[in-house]
């Protein structure tokens, strides 16, 4: 898991201390922003390395829809780098619309791997 | 001679009728017979065929995902683990009902019974399960089973001899769409209580009862899908295809139960020896031309039945003049008596009964029980001694006077059309 396409998160453990949570929260938020990804349109699962087995098969999982929508969004940010250019303020991503739609997919194909190897690797033991 | 036989055809019915009392454990029908087998097999048979599908496909796409991923395991799971248990799990899809099967050695019936009542109860129905695994294998199998002639022309002769209800196809139409939630719909109202059996050969009775009530807690109670009573009403259509044997069905139905009569005429008709490499005694059997073929084929089902004969060929030509003998024969099927008749009888007997030999036709012997469809073998076997040779011909004369369903599969321009048989 830790070398997967997601890696390494500190973010459960973050999650899991309400203190902690709160005090992280806006340098989070001052971070993402600064990052910039939202301004090209992207959603963060845009930016998840696609050319590996695991997430082609997590991206053939996603609905028509959302495959449509994702190619749109490649496209429009790649126009965007071409142009030296950020999208007009309006069309920015919204913090709310900024949802994990394909992390997942991408978990349950991971864990599916995971099971293969388990039994693959299974040691019988006789009673 | 014939008295001997029909002795021994008695108490063949009298173990028939031994074999299996029905229960009910958890609303659910279930029936078993130990006949000290060395495997042990469990059928959950459900009325879910393709008459009752909601949406042309659905039925067979529900059958596809059976054994997929479930609450309890994921469909590797199921496989990997069936495979250490040395089992076998397989599924079949007929026009009325559809039986998820497991055999499996004699003391592994907790896995398997829980392996199938996992899948009727909790499974998930996943979209890129249906994407992956299902409809791919749905197209192939549905292409494998309408590449043969004759399964082609006899799901083309359901559709004209029954149109809606039994005539839609248990295979899914090239193009047809089916989704995930038409499944997961349809699932839902065939997996209740009432609408299945569960048989167990080779296991006893009590014990699969205790199995089931521990597993098949959560069944759901929607109502069951039904479907309108069966009604006859015949045709003619021709469809092309190449480089398989041409093939010409000619069939007649009735609405209404499989009556003892039909089962003898099918019988009396089939040009198929009872010795190897003989001609047989059938009116058809002495007409035919080198290289082709005639079945006589009878398809029983719950509220209606298709009788017919499947001439098949390598030229037209051939397949003309054969064709040309079954339908003689056909006609003058009605005024066979005495000796010629207790013949027909005695052979309708011998498949009625040699068909619960295995361990598919005991099972669906038994479903026929526990879901009340239709008689079971005592029933059929009585009422065929009962053949009187009036009756007989007045239910064939009945027959042969309604419309006749006629299927051409191959060269549609040189095969024969109905009227050229004397149809």
């Amino acid at each position: 898991m830790v070398l997967g396409p997601l890696g390494p998160s500190l973010a459960p453990s973050v999650l899991k201390n309400r203190s902690l949570y709160r005090w992280v929260k806006p340098v989070a938020d001052w971070y993402v922003n600064l990052s910039g990804w939202r301004r090209v349109g992207y959603k963060y699962d845009d930016l998840i390395p696609e050319e590996r087995p695991d997430v082609e098969r997590a991206l053939s999982r996603l609905t028509p829809r959302e495959a449509y929508d994702r190619q749109f969004r490649l496209k429009r940010a790649s126009h965007c780098s071409v142009l030296h250019d950020i999208l007009p303020k309006d069309q920015w991503t919204k913090p709310e619309e900024d949802v994990r739609y394909l992390t997942p997919h991408i978990e349950n194909v991971e864990k599916e791997e995971q099971e293969r190897r388990a039994w693959d690797n299974m040691a019988i033991e006789r009673k | 001679m014939l008295a001997a036989r029909a002795s021994a055809a008695r108490s063949a019915s009298r173990l028939a009728r031994n074999y299996a009392s029905v229960v009910d454990t958890a609303g659910v029908k279930v029936a078993a017979v130990d006949n000290g087998e060395p495997t042990s097999a469990v059928t959950f048979l459900v009325k879910a065929g393709s008459r009752f599908e909601s949406k042309p496909g659905v039925a067979h796409a529900l059958k596809g995902f059976a054994y997929k991923s479930t609450n309890k395991r994921s469909f590797l799971g199921t496989v990997r683990e069936a495979e250490l248990y040395g089992g076998v799990l397989s599924t079949s899809l007929s026009r009325e009902h559809l039986a998820l099967s497991a055999e499996f050695l004699r003391g592994d019936e907790s896995f398997f019974v829980d392996v199938l009542s996992s899948f009727v109860t909790s499974a998930k129905y996943t979209r890129h399960e249906l994407d992956e695994y299902v409809a791919p294998v749905c197209e192939a199998e549905s292409t494998t089973a309408l590449a043969n002639p004759a399964t082609r022309a006899l799901d083309l002769a359901h559709l004209l001899a029954f149109r809606a209800g039994l005539g839609s196809s248990p295979y899914t139409s090239p193009g047809a769409h089916v989704s995930v939630e038409d499944v997961k719909a349809f699932a839902k109202s065939v997996f209740t209580p009432g609408n299945i059996a569960v048989l167990g050969t080779g296991i006893s009775s009590e014990k699969l009862q205790t199995l089931l009530a521990q597993s098949l807690g959560g069944l759901s109670s929607a109502s069951a899908p039904t479907s309108a009573p069966s009604a006859y009403f015949g045709g003619e259509t021709r469809v092309e295809a190449h480089g398989a044997p041409e093939t010409v069905f000619i069939g007649f139905g009735a609405a209404g139960v499989p009556s003892a009569e039909l089962a003898v005429l099918a019988a009396h008709l089939n040009p198929k020896p009872s010795v190897k490499w003989a001609q047989g005694l059938s009116p058809i059997a002495v007409k035919l031309p080198q290289g082709t073929s005639v079945q006589s084929v009878l398809l029983p089902y719950s509220d209606a039945s298709l009788f017919g004969l499947l001439v098949q060929g390598p030229t037209t030509a051939a397949v003309k003049e054969a064709g040309k003998a079954a339908v003689t024969a056909l006609k003058t099927a009605g005024e066979i008596q005495g000796e010629e008749l207790k013949k027909a009888v005695a052979k309708a007997k011998f498949a009625a009964a040699s068909s619960v030999d295995y361990r598919d036709g005991l099972a669906f012997a038994l479903g026929a029980k526990a879901l009340g469809s239709f008689a079971s073998l005592d029933g059929t076997l009585s009422n065929l001694e009962k053949v009187e040779a009036s009756a007989y011909s007045k239910a064939t004369a009945s027959l042969l006077k309604s419309k006749p369903t006629y299927v051409v599969v191959g060269d549609i321009k040189s095969l024969p059309y109905a009227d050229e048989l004397g149809l």
